[in-house]
Protein backbone atom coordinates (compact mmCIF):
# COMPACT_ATOMS: atom_id res chain seq x y z
CA UNK A 1 0.00 0.00 0.00
CA UNK A 2 1.59 2.94 -1.16
CA UNK A 3 0.23 6.27 1.25
CA UNK A 4 3.19 8.97 0.74
CA UNK A 5 5.17 9.93 -2.28
CA UNK A 6 7.55 12.30 -2.53
CA UNK A 7 8.22 13.58 -6.69
CA UNK A 8 12.27 14.87 -6.57
CA UNK A 9 11.56 17.81 -8.76
CA UNK A 10 14.18 20.03 -11.05
CA UNK A 11 11.95 22.34 -13.47
CA UNK A 12 12.75 20.17 -16.34
CA UNK A 13 10.51 18.23 -18.95
CA UNK A 14 11.28 14.51 -17.46
CA UNK A 15 10.12 16.40 -13.93
CA UNK A 16 7.24 17.12 -15.84
CA UNK A 17 6.92 13.96 -17.04
CA UNK A 18 7.42 12.49 -13.67
CA UNK A 19 5.36 14.45 -12.03
CA UNK A 20 1.91 13.53 -13.81
CA UNK A 21 3.43 9.77 -13.06
CA UNK A 22 3.49 10.79 -9.52
CA UNK A 23 -0.27 12.38 -9.88
CA UNK A 24 -1.87 9.58 -11.62
CA UNK A 25 -0.23 7.20 -8.95
CA UNK A 26 -1.22 9.69 -5.82
CA UNK A 27 -5.18 9.43 -7.12
CA UNK A 28 -5.00 5.82 -7.96
CA UNK A 29 -3.42 5.13 -4.51
CA UNK A 30 -5.25 7.65 -2.37
CA UNK A 31 -1.75 8.70 -1.66
CA UNK A 32 -0.06 12.24 -0.20
CA UNK A 33 2.10 14.00 -2.20
CA UNK A 34 5.58 15.78 -1.39
CA UNK A 35 6.84 17.69 -4.29
CA UNK A 36 10.57 18.78 -3.32
CA UNK A 37 12.54 20.77 -5.56
CA UNK A 38 16.92 21.25 -4.31
CA UNK A 39 18.28 24.08 -4.65
CA UNK A 40 21.63 23.61 -5.10
CA UNK A 41 24.92 26.01 -4.44
CA UNK A 42 27.85 25.80 -6.46
CA UNK A 43 30.65 23.15 -5.19
CA UNK A 44 33.32 25.82 -4.61
CA UNK A 45 30.91 28.24 -3.06
CA UNK A 46 31.43 32.39 -3.31
CA UNK A 47 29.45 34.85 -0.92
CA UNK A 48 27.31 37.03 -2.39
CA UNK A 49 26.42 34.54 -5.31
CA UNK A 50 25.57 31.75 -3.18
CA UNK A 51 22.97 34.07 -1.71
CA UNK A 52 21.38 35.03 -4.80
CA UNK A 53 21.39 31.68 -6.28
CA UNK A 54 19.18 30.47 -3.40
CA UNK A 55 16.96 33.17 -3.72
CA UNK A 56 17.20 33.14 -7.16
CA UNK A 57 15.88 28.89 -6.96
CA UNK A 58 13.27 29.54 -4.72
CA UNK A 59 11.52 32.16 -7.01
CA UNK A 60 12.11 29.97 -9.57
CA UNK A 61 10.31 26.80 -8.02
CA UNK A 62 7.83 28.89 -6.19
CA UNK A 63 6.62 30.09 -10.26
CA UNK A 64 6.66 26.54 -11.17
CA UNK A 65 5.26 25.47 -8.22
CA UNK A 66 1.78 27.58 -9.03
CA UNK A 67 1.57 26.12 -12.24
CA UNK A 68 1.74 22.83 -10.76
CA UNK A 69 -0.38 23.42 -7.72
CA UNK A 70 -3.54 24.21 -10.43
CA UNK A 71 -2.54 21.15 -12.95
CA UNK A 72 -2.64 18.75 -9.23
CA UNK A 73 -6.45 20.60 -8.42
CA UNK A 74 -8.12 19.74 -11.54
CA UNK A 75 -7.36 16.20 -10.34
CA UNK A 76 -8.49 16.53 -6.62
CA UNK A 77 -5.46 16.93 -5.12
CA UNK A 78 -3.35 18.57 -2.85
CA UNK A 79 0.30 18.39 -2.60
CA UNK A 80 2.77 19.59 -0.42
CA UNK A 81 5.65 21.88 -2.60
CA UNK A 82 8.97 22.93 -0.66
CA UNK A 83 12.07 24.03 -1.83
CA UNK A 84 15.27 22.79 0.21
CA UNK A 85 19.16 23.61 0.06
CA UNK A 86 21.88 20.68 -0.73
CA UNK A 87 23.23 18.27 -2.47
CA UNK A 88 20.09 16.70 -4.86
CA UNK A 89 20.29 12.97 -4.43
CA UNK A 90 21.18 13.40 0.08
CA UNK A 91 18.30 15.78 0.24
CA UNK A 92 15.96 13.39 -1.18
CA UNK A 93 17.01 10.25 0.69
CA UNK A 94 17.27 12.55 4.02
CA UNK A 95 13.67 13.93 3.31
CA UNK A 96 12.09 10.50 2.20
CA UNK A 97 12.83 8.43 4.98
CA UNK A 98 12.37 12.07 7.61
CA UNK A 99 8.96 12.20 5.91
CA UNK A 100 8.15 8.41 5.93
CA UNK A 101 7.90 8.22 2.47
CA UNK A 102 7.07 4.63 0.47
CA UNK A 103 7.73 5.94 -2.68
CA UNK A 104 10.27 8.11 -4.29
CA UNK A 105 9.44 9.31 -8.04
CA UNK A 106 12.09 11.06 -9.93
CA UNK A 107 12.52 11.70 -14.00
CA UNK A 108 15.39 10.54 -16.15
CA UNK A 109 17.54 13.14 -17.20
CA UNK A 110 19.73 12.48 -20.22
CA UNK A 111 23.25 14.09 -18.91
CA UNK A 112 26.57 14.69 -21.04
CA UNK A 113 29.63 12.78 -20.55
CA UNK A 114 30.87 15.58 -18.74
CA UNK A 115 28.05 16.46 -16.50
CA UNK A 116 28.45 12.45 -15.22
CA UNK A 117 31.73 12.61 -14.58
CA UNK A 118 31.10 15.58 -12.53
CA UNK A 119 27.70 15.24 -10.70
CA UNK A 120 27.16 11.65 -11.32
CA UNK A 121 23.50 10.73 -11.49
CA UNK A 122 21.12 11.45 -8.74
CA UNK A 123 18.46 9.24 -10.15
CA UNK A 124 21.64 6.40 -9.63
CA UNK A 125 22.11 7.57 -6.17
CA UNK A 126 18.55 7.50 -4.92
CA UNK A 127 18.24 3.97 -6.32
CA UNK A 128 21.22 2.86 -4.72
CA UNK A 129 20.44 4.42 -0.95
CA UNK A 130 16.99 4.55 -0.97
CA UNK A 131 14.84 2.96 1.91
CA UNK A 132 11.67 2.48 -0.41
CA UNK A 133 10.75 2.21 -3.90
CA UNK A 134 12.29 4.29 -6.56
CA UNK A 135 10.65 4.97 -9.93
CA UNK A 136 12.13 6.87 -12.74
CA UNK A 137 10.24 7.93 -15.13
CA UNK A 138 11.77 8.50 -19.00
CA UNK B 1 36.03 55.43 -28.39
CA UNK B 2 36.58 52.88 -30.60
CA UNK B 3 39.59 51.26 -28.41
CA UNK B 4 37.27 51.58 -25.54
CA UNK B 5 34.91 49.29 -27.16
CA UNK B 6 36.69 46.76 -27.97
CA UNK B 7 38.54 46.93 -24.34
CA UNK B 8 35.05 46.87 -22.97
CA UNK B 9 34.24 44.07 -25.47
CA UNK B 10 37.60 41.93 -24.85
CA UNK B 11 36.69 42.28 -21.03
CA UNK B 12 33.30 41.39 -21.25
CA UNK B 13 34.12 38.35 -23.21
CA UNK B 14 36.43 37.08 -20.54
CA UNK B 15 34.04 37.69 -18.44
CA UNK B 16 31.58 35.33 -20.73
CA UNK B 17 34.00 32.59 -20.88
CA UNK B 18 34.38 32.83 -17.09
CA UNK B 19 30.37 32.60 -16.51
CA UNK B 20 30.16 29.53 -19.04
CA UNK B 21 33.00 27.90 -17.37
CA UNK B 22 31.64 28.57 -13.73
CA UNK B 23 28.31 26.77 -15.54
CA UNK B 24 30.19 23.53 -16.56
CA UNK B 25 32.44 23.22 -13.79
CA UNK B 26 29.50 24.04 -10.97
CA UNK B 27 31.56 26.44 -9.28
CA UNK B 28 31.15 29.94 -8.14
CA UNK B 29 31.62 32.47 -11.22
CA UNK B 30 33.92 35.05 -8.77
CA UNK B 31 36.23 32.10 -8.55
CA UNK B 32 36.69 31.93 -12.45
CA UNK B 33 36.63 35.06 -13.26
CA UNK B 34 39.96 35.63 -11.47
CA UNK B 35 41.10 32.19 -12.67
CA UNK B 36 40.15 33.59 -16.19
CA UNK B 37 42.09 37.08 -15.41
CA UNK B 38 45.20 35.35 -14.58
CA UNK B 39 45.15 33.30 -17.47
CA UNK B 40 44.54 35.62 -19.98
CA UNK B 41 47.01 38.22 -18.52
CA UNK B 42 49.37 35.23 -19.00
CA UNK B 43 48.68 34.40 -22.09
CA UNK B 44 47.69 37.80 -23.67
CA UNK B 45 50.96 38.97 -22.14
CA UNK B 46 53.54 36.80 -23.81
CA UNK B 47 51.47 36.42 -27.26
CA UNK B 48 50.67 40.12 -28.03
CA UNK B 49 51.47 42.18 -24.72
CA UNK B 50 51.00 42.39 -21.52
CA UNK B 51 49.32 46.32 -21.99
CA UNK B 52 46.40 44.49 -24.25
CA UNK B 53 43.88 44.27 -21.07
CA UNK B 54 44.90 47.62 -19.81
CA UNK B 55 44.37 46.82 -16.27
CA UNK B 56 45.38 50.37 -15.02
CA UNK B 57 43.22 52.35 -17.54
CA UNK B 58 41.12 54.39 -15.05
CA UNK B 59 37.53 53.26 -16.20
CA UNK B 60 38.33 50.04 -15.66
CA UNK B 61 39.61 50.85 -12.17
CA UNK B 62 36.69 52.58 -10.91
CA UNK B 63 34.43 49.70 -12.78
CA UNK B 64 36.58 47.04 -10.45
CA UNK B 65 36.51 49.39 -7.31
CA UNK B 66 32.24 50.07 -7.95
CA UNK B 67 32.01 46.02 -8.20
CA UNK B 68 33.77 46.08 -4.95
CA UNK B 69 32.26 48.47 -2.84
CA UNK B 70 28.99 46.76 -3.94
CA UNK B 71 29.68 43.51 -3.78
CA UNK B 72 30.93 44.62 -0.11
CA UNK B 73 27.14 46.06 0.23
CA UNK B 74 25.26 43.36 -0.78
CA UNK B 75 27.47 41.27 1.66
CA UNK B 76 26.77 43.41 4.26
CA UNK B 77 23.04 43.57 3.98
CA UNK B 78 22.55 39.52 4.00
CA UNK B 79 22.84 40.34 7.55
CA UNK B 80 19.40 38.81 9.56
CA UNK B 81 19.35 41.97 12.24
CA UNK B 82 16.79 40.00 13.90
CA UNK B 83 18.64 36.83 14.42
CA UNK B 84 22.04 38.99 15.47
CA UNK B 85 20.26 41.16 18.26
CA UNK B 86 19.59 37.83 19.91
CA UNK B 87 22.92 36.28 19.64
CA UNK B 88 25.23 39.19 18.94
CA UNK B 89 27.25 38.42 22.44
CA UNK B 90 27.86 35.05 21.63
CA UNK B 91 28.37 35.45 17.87
CA UNK B 92 30.95 38.40 18.72
CA UNK B 93 33.01 36.13 21.20
CA UNK B 94 32.66 33.42 17.92
CA UNK B 95 33.32 35.75 15.50
CA UNK B 96 36.44 37.56 17.18
CA UNK B 97 37.93 34.04 17.76
CA UNK B 98 37.46 33.47 14.03
CA UNK B 99 38.79 36.26 13.08
CA UNK B 100 41.65 37.01 15.16
CA UNK B 101 42.71 33.27 15.19
CA UNK B 102 43.85 32.75 11.22
CA UNK B 103 44.77 37.60 11.30
CA UNK B 104 47.36 36.65 14.65
CA UNK B 105 48.52 33.29 12.83
CA UNK B 106 48.88 34.00 9.45
CA UNK B 107 51.21 37.69 10.05
CA UNK B 108 53.27 35.59 12.44
CA UNK B 109 53.75 33.30 9.74
CA UNK B 110 54.66 35.64 6.70
CA UNK B 111 56.63 37.89 9.81
CA UNK B 112 58.84 35.37 11.12
CA UNK B 113 58.45 32.46 8.57
CA UNK B 114 58.44 34.29 5.09
CA UNK B 115 60.32 37.12 6.41
CA UNK B 116 57.81 39.81 4.87
CA UNK B 117 58.15 43.29 6.42
CA UNK B 118 55.51 44.93 9.09
CA UNK B 119 52.61 46.51 7.36
CA UNK B 120 53.27 43.18 4.52
CA UNK B 121 52.30 40.65 7.09
CA UNK B 122 49.64 42.90 8.83
CA UNK B 123 47.95 42.64 5.60
CA UNK B 124 48.48 39.30 4.95
CA UNK B 125 46.60 38.56 8.65
CA UNK B 126 43.87 40.58 7.37
CA UNK B 127 43.32 38.45 3.92
CA UNK B 128 43.43 35.22 5.31
CA UNK B 129 41.07 36.17 7.95
CA UNK B 130 38.15 36.32 6.17
CA UNK B 131 35.29 34.27 6.40
CA UNK B 132 31.78 33.78 3.70
CA UNK B 133 28.53 34.54 5.25
CA UNK B 134 26.43 33.14 2.91
CA UNK B 135 28.46 29.90 1.83
CA UNK B 136 27.69 29.14 5.90
CA UNK B 137 24.16 29.80 5.75
CA UNK B 138 24.07 27.39 3.15
CA UNK B 139 25.34 24.69 4.56
CA UNK B 140 23.39 25.53 7.59
CA UNK B 141 20.26 25.23 5.25
CA UNK B 142 21.65 22.16 4.06
CA UNK B 143 21.61 20.63 7.61
CA UNK B 144 18.48 22.38 8.70
CA UNK B 145 20.88 24.50 11.61
CA UNK B 146 19.64 27.69 10.42
CA UNK B 147 17.03 27.99 13.17
CA UNK B 148 18.71 26.48 15.67
CA UNK B 149 20.92 28.50 18.49
CA UNK B 150 23.90 26.83 16.75
CA UNK B 151 23.36 27.56 13.41
CA UNK B 152 22.01 31.76 14.69
CA UNK B 153 25.37 31.91 16.20
CA UNK B 154 27.52 30.38 14.05
CA UNK B 155 25.91 33.28 11.12
CA UNK B 156 25.58 36.16 13.31
CA UNK B 157 29.48 34.97 14.26
CA UNK B 158 30.23 35.51 10.51
CA UNK B 159 29.10 38.82 10.37
CA UNK B 160 31.37 39.50 13.26
CA UNK B 161 34.43 37.78 11.93
CA UNK B 162 33.96 40.25 8.41
CA UNK B 163 33.10 42.68 9.93
CA UNK B 164 36.29 42.84 11.94
CA UNK B 165 38.16 42.02 8.73
CA UNK B 166 36.87 45.73 6.99
CA UNK B 167 37.36 47.47 10.44
CA UNK B 168 41.31 46.08 10.30
CA UNK B 169 41.34 46.91 7.00
CA UNK B 170 40.01 50.01 6.73
CA UNK B 171 41.75 51.46 10.22
CA UNK B 172 45.22 49.28 10.39
CA UNK B 173 46.68 51.41 7.53
CA UNK B 174 45.48 54.19 8.06
CA UNK B 175 47.24 57.51 8.71
CA UNK B 176 45.07 58.46 11.69
CA UNK B 177 45.42 62.10 11.44
CA UNK B 178 42.24 64.82 11.93
CA UNK B 179 41.16 63.60 8.45
CA UNK B 180 40.54 60.29 10.10
CA UNK B 181 38.35 61.18 12.76
CA UNK B 182 36.87 62.91 10.34
CA UNK B 183 35.61 59.75 8.06
CA UNK B 184 35.01 58.27 11.56
CA UNK B 185 32.68 60.95 12.83
CA UNK B 186 30.83 61.61 9.64
CA UNK B 187 30.64 57.75 8.97
CA UNK B 188 28.98 57.20 12.23
CA UNK B 189 26.32 60.14 11.54
CA UNK B 190 26.12 58.17 8.86
CA UNK B 191 25.36 54.82 9.86
CA UNK B 192 23.00 56.41 12.28
CA UNK B 193 21.00 58.59 10.17
CA UNK B 194 20.66 56.33 7.32
CA UNK B 195 18.25 53.59 8.85
CA UNK B 196 16.02 56.07 9.96
CA UNK B 197 16.11 58.23 6.70
CA UNK B 198 16.42 55.43 3.71
CA UNK B 199 12.89 53.59 4.01
CA UNK B 200 10.90 57.17 4.66
CA UNK B 201 12.87 58.82 1.56
CA UNK B 202 12.26 54.97 -0.56
CA UNK B 203 8.08 55.12 0.87
CA UNK B 204 7.71 58.25 -0.53
CA UNK B 205 9.96 58.74 -3.64
CA UNK B 206 10.52 54.84 -4.79
CA UNK B 207 9.14 52.45 -7.03
CA UNK B 208 9.48 54.07 -9.80
CA UNK B 209 11.03 53.15 -13.29
CA UNK B 210 13.64 55.84 -12.76
CA UNK B 211 15.55 53.48 -10.08
CA UNK B 212 15.76 55.99 -7.67
CA UNK B 213 16.77 53.61 -4.73
CA UNK B 214 19.60 52.49 -6.85
CA UNK B 215 20.65 56.02 -7.55
CA UNK B 216 20.40 56.40 -4.00
CA UNK B 217 22.20 53.80 -2.42
CA UNK B 218 25.02 54.58 -4.84
CA UNK B 219 25.25 58.16 -3.97
CA UNK B 220 25.92 56.88 -0.46
CA UNK B 221 28.43 54.54 -1.00
CA UNK B 222 29.99 56.48 -3.53
CA UNK B 223 29.90 59.17 -1.06
CA UNK B 224 31.07 57.45 2.09
CA UNK B 225 33.64 55.74 0.12
CA UNK B 226 35.38 59.24 -0.71
CA UNK B 227 34.98 60.28 2.57
CA UNK B 228 37.11 56.55 3.30
CA UNK B 229 39.59 57.64 0.54
CA UNK B 230 40.08 60.64 1.67
CA UNK B 231 41.12 59.92 4.53
CA UNK B 232 43.35 57.21 3.84
CA UNK B 233 41.07 54.21 4.84
CA UNK B 234 39.48 51.71 2.42
CA UNK B 235 35.92 52.52 0.69
CA UNK B 236 34.60 49.10 1.13
CA UNK B 237 34.64 49.58 5.70
CA UNK B 238 31.44 51.93 5.07
CA UNK B 239 29.94 50.36 2.12
CA UNK B 240 29.85 47.10 4.83
CA UNK B 241 28.58 48.77 7.67
CA UNK B 242 26.38 50.78 5.18
CA UNK B 243 24.69 46.94 3.95
CA UNK B 244 24.70 46.01 7.51
CA UNK B 245 22.64 49.31 9.10
CA UNK B 246 20.28 48.65 5.94
CA UNK B 247 19.52 45.00 5.79
CA UNK B 248 16.83 45.15 8.01
CA UNK B 249 14.60 47.85 5.46
CA UNK B 250 16.81 47.75 1.69
CA UNK B 251 17.89 44.36 2.56
CA UNK B 252 14.30 42.95 2.69
CA UNK B 253 13.24 44.51 -0.42
CA UNK B 254 13.75 41.21 -2.51
CA UNK B 255 13.10 43.24 -5.91
CA UNK B 256 15.51 45.92 -5.35
CA UNK B 257 18.43 43.69 -4.47
CA UNK B 258 17.74 41.63 -7.56
CA UNK B 259 18.17 44.56 -9.65
CA UNK B 260 21.57 45.71 -7.59
CA UNK B 261 22.43 42.29 -8.48
CA UNK B 262 22.04 42.50 -12.13
CA UNK B 263 24.54 45.24 -11.95
CA UNK B 264 26.62 43.75 -9.92
CA UNK B 265 27.23 40.59 -11.42
CA UNK B 266 26.36 41.76 -14.82
CA UNK B 267 28.75 44.50 -15.66
CA UNK B 268 30.92 45.56 -12.14
CA UNK B 269 32.22 42.48 -10.20
CA UNK B 270 33.86 40.97 -13.77
CA UNK B 271 36.30 43.56 -13.88
CA UNK B 272 36.72 43.54 -10.39
CA UNK B 273 37.64 39.92 -10.36
CA UNK B 274 39.56 39.83 -13.92
CA UNK B 275 41.45 42.39 -12.69
CA UNK B 276 42.34 41.04 -9.61
CA UNK B 277 43.17 37.97 -11.44
CA UNK B 278 45.05 39.34 -14.31
CA UNK B 279 47.85 41.40 -11.81
CA UNK B 280 48.67 37.53 -10.16
CA UNK B 281 52.28 36.72 -11.29
CA UNK B 282 52.56 33.21 -12.14
CA UNK B 283 55.94 33.16 -12.97
CA UNK B 284 55.69 34.36 -9.09
CA UNK B 285 53.81 31.79 -8.43
CA UNK B 286 55.80 28.85 -10.16
CA UNK B 287 59.11 30.21 -8.74
CA UNK B 288 58.06 29.59 -4.96
CA UNK B 289 55.43 27.56 -4.47
CA UNK B 290 56.09 26.80 -1.01
CA UNK B 291 55.08 30.49 0.10
CA UNK B 292 51.74 29.91 -1.21
CA UNK B 293 51.14 26.49 0.71
CA UNK B 294 52.48 27.83 3.87
CA UNK B 295 50.01 30.84 3.56
CA UNK B 296 47.19 28.50 2.54
CA UNK B 297 48.11 25.63 5.58
CA UNK B 298 48.16 29.20 7.75
CA UNK B 299 44.77 30.29 7.38
CA UNK B 300 43.26 26.45 7.60
CA UNK B 301 44.95 25.62 10.64
CA UNK B 302 44.39 28.83 12.23
CA UNK B 303 40.32 28.72 11.05
CA UNK B 304 40.64 25.09 12.55
CA UNK B 305 41.89 26.85 15.99
CA UNK B 306 40.02 29.39 16.12
CA UNK B 307 36.70 27.80 14.69
CA UNK B 308 36.37 24.19 15.77
CA UNK B 309 36.57 23.96 19.73
CA UNK B 310 33.35 26.64 19.05
CA UNK B 311 31.47 24.09 17.11
CA UNK B 312 32.42 21.56 19.90
CA UNK B 313 31.33 24.21 22.34
CA UNK B 314 27.58 23.47 21.11
CA UNK B 315 28.22 20.21 21.07
CA UNK B 316 27.92 19.80 16.79
CA UNK B 317 28.31 16.30 15.38
CA UNK B 318 31.93 15.73 14.78
CA UNK B 319 31.77 15.32 10.57
CA UNK B 320 29.35 18.52 10.87
CA UNK B 321 31.69 20.38 12.79
CA UNK B 322 33.99 19.83 10.81
CA UNK B 323 32.33 20.64 7.68
CA UNK B 324 31.58 24.09 9.06
CA UNK B 325 34.69 24.63 10.11
CA UNK B 326 36.23 23.96 6.93
CA UNK B 327 33.61 25.90 4.85
CA UNK B 328 33.94 28.81 7.38
CA UNK B 329 37.70 28.95 5.58
CA UNK B 330 36.60 29.94 2.21
CA UNK B 331 36.41 33.95 1.72
CA UNK B 332 37.42 35.27 -1.66
CA UNK B 333 35.25 38.86 -1.72
CA UNK B 334 36.96 40.13 1.02
CA UNK B 335 40.21 38.20 1.05
CA UNK B 336 40.86 39.77 -2.83
CA UNK B 337 39.85 43.03 -1.53
CA UNK B 338 42.23 43.12 1.02
CA UNK B 339 44.83 41.61 -1.03
CA UNK B 340 44.27 44.72 -4.00
CA UNK B 341 44.11 47.02 -1.30
CA UNK B 342 47.55 46.49 -0.28
CA UNK B 343 48.93 45.97 -3.73
CA UNK B 344 47.56 49.42 -4.73
CA UNK B 345 48.41 51.19 -2.05
CA UNK B 346 52.32 49.89 -2.33
CA UNK B 347 51.93 47.99 1.26
CA UNK B 348 52.66 44.41 -0.65
CA UNK B 349 54.63 43.96 -3.88
CA UNK B 350 53.20 41.96 -6.88
CA UNK B 351 54.93 39.00 -5.64
CA UNK B 352 53.23 39.28 -2.36
CA UNK B 353 50.00 39.73 -4.05
CA UNK B 354 50.11 37.06 -5.97
CA UNK B 355 51.29 34.20 -3.28
CA UNK B 356 48.12 36.22 -1.26
CA UNK B 357 45.39 35.98 -3.97
CA UNK B 358 46.56 32.19 -4.68
CA UNK B 359 46.34 31.36 -0.99
CA UNK B 360 43.08 33.38 -0.88
CA UNK B 361 42.12 31.31 -4.02
CA UNK B 362 43.28 27.98 -2.47
CA UNK B 363 41.37 28.68 0.80
CA UNK B 364 37.78 28.73 -1.25
CA UNK B 365 38.76 25.68 -3.00
CA UNK B 366 40.50 23.11 -1.19
CA UNK B 367 38.61 23.36 2.40
CA UNK B 368 35.27 23.06 0.30
CA UNK B 369 36.60 19.75 -1.66
CA UNK B 370 38.26 18.00 1.10
CA UNK B 371 34.74 19.16 3.16
CA UNK B 372 32.74 17.48 0.50
CA UNK B 373 34.98 14.40 0.11
CA UNK B 374 35.61 13.14 3.45
CA UNK B 375 33.40 15.58 5.99
CA UNK B 376 29.96 15.58 4.39
CA UNK B 377 27.59 14.58 6.83
CA UNK B 378 26.37 10.81 5.21
CA UNK B 379 23.49 11.06 7.89
CA UNK B 380 21.79 11.53 4.64
CA UNK B 381 22.84 8.78 3.22
CA UNK B 382 22.00 6.23 5.65
CA UNK B 383 23.01 3.03 3.58
CA UNK B 384 26.30 1.89 2.49
CA UNK B 385 25.41 0.68 -1.50
CA UNK B 386 27.85 -1.73 -1.80
CA UNK B 387 26.26 -3.95 0.38
CA UNK B 388 24.28 -5.90 -1.39
CA UNK B 389 20.43 -5.82 0.74
CA UNK B 390 18.07 -8.52 0.59
CA UNK B 391 14.41 -8.75 -0.45
CA UNK B 392 12.81 -6.88 2.42
CA UNK B 393 15.80 -4.64 2.68
CA UNK B 394 16.35 -3.68 -1.20
CA UNK B 395 14.85 -0.27 -2.89
CA UNK B 396 12.06 -1.76 -5.44
CA UNK B 397 13.89 0.39 -8.65
CA UNK B 398 11.79 0.57 -11.62
CA UNK B 399 11.71 3.08 -15.14
CA UNK B 400 7.91 3.87 -16.32
CA UNK B 401 7.71 5.60 -19.66
CA UNK B 402 3.93 7.53 -19.33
Amino acid sequence: MTSKILLAYDGSEPADKAYGFALDMAKHYGAKLLVLAVARPPDLPEDVETEAILENAEAHYQELFALMRKRAEVQGLSPDFRVVVGHPAEQIIYHAEKEGVDHIVLGHRGKSFFERWRLGSVSKQVINYAHCAVTVVR
Amino acid sequence: MTETWALAALWLGLALVATLFSIWLRIATALSEIVVGTVAQLFIGASIGAALLQTDASWIKFLSGTGAIVLTFLAGAELDPAVFRVKWKEASAVGLVGFSAPFLGCAALAYYVLHWNLQASWLAGVALSTTSVAVVYAVMLEFGLNKTDYGKTVLAACFINDLVTVLALGLLFAPFTFKTLLFVVGSVAAFAVLPWLTPRFFKRYGGRPSELEAKYLLFCLFGLGALAGWSGSEAVLPAYVIGMVLAGTVGKDHALIRRLRTLTFGLLTPFYFIRAGSLVSVPALVGAPMVFLILLAGKMAAKFVGVYPVTKLYKSPPKEAMYTTMLMSTGLTFGTISSLYGLSHGIIDQTEYSFLVAAVIGSAVVPTLIANAFFLPRHLLPRDPEIPAGPALAPQASESKP
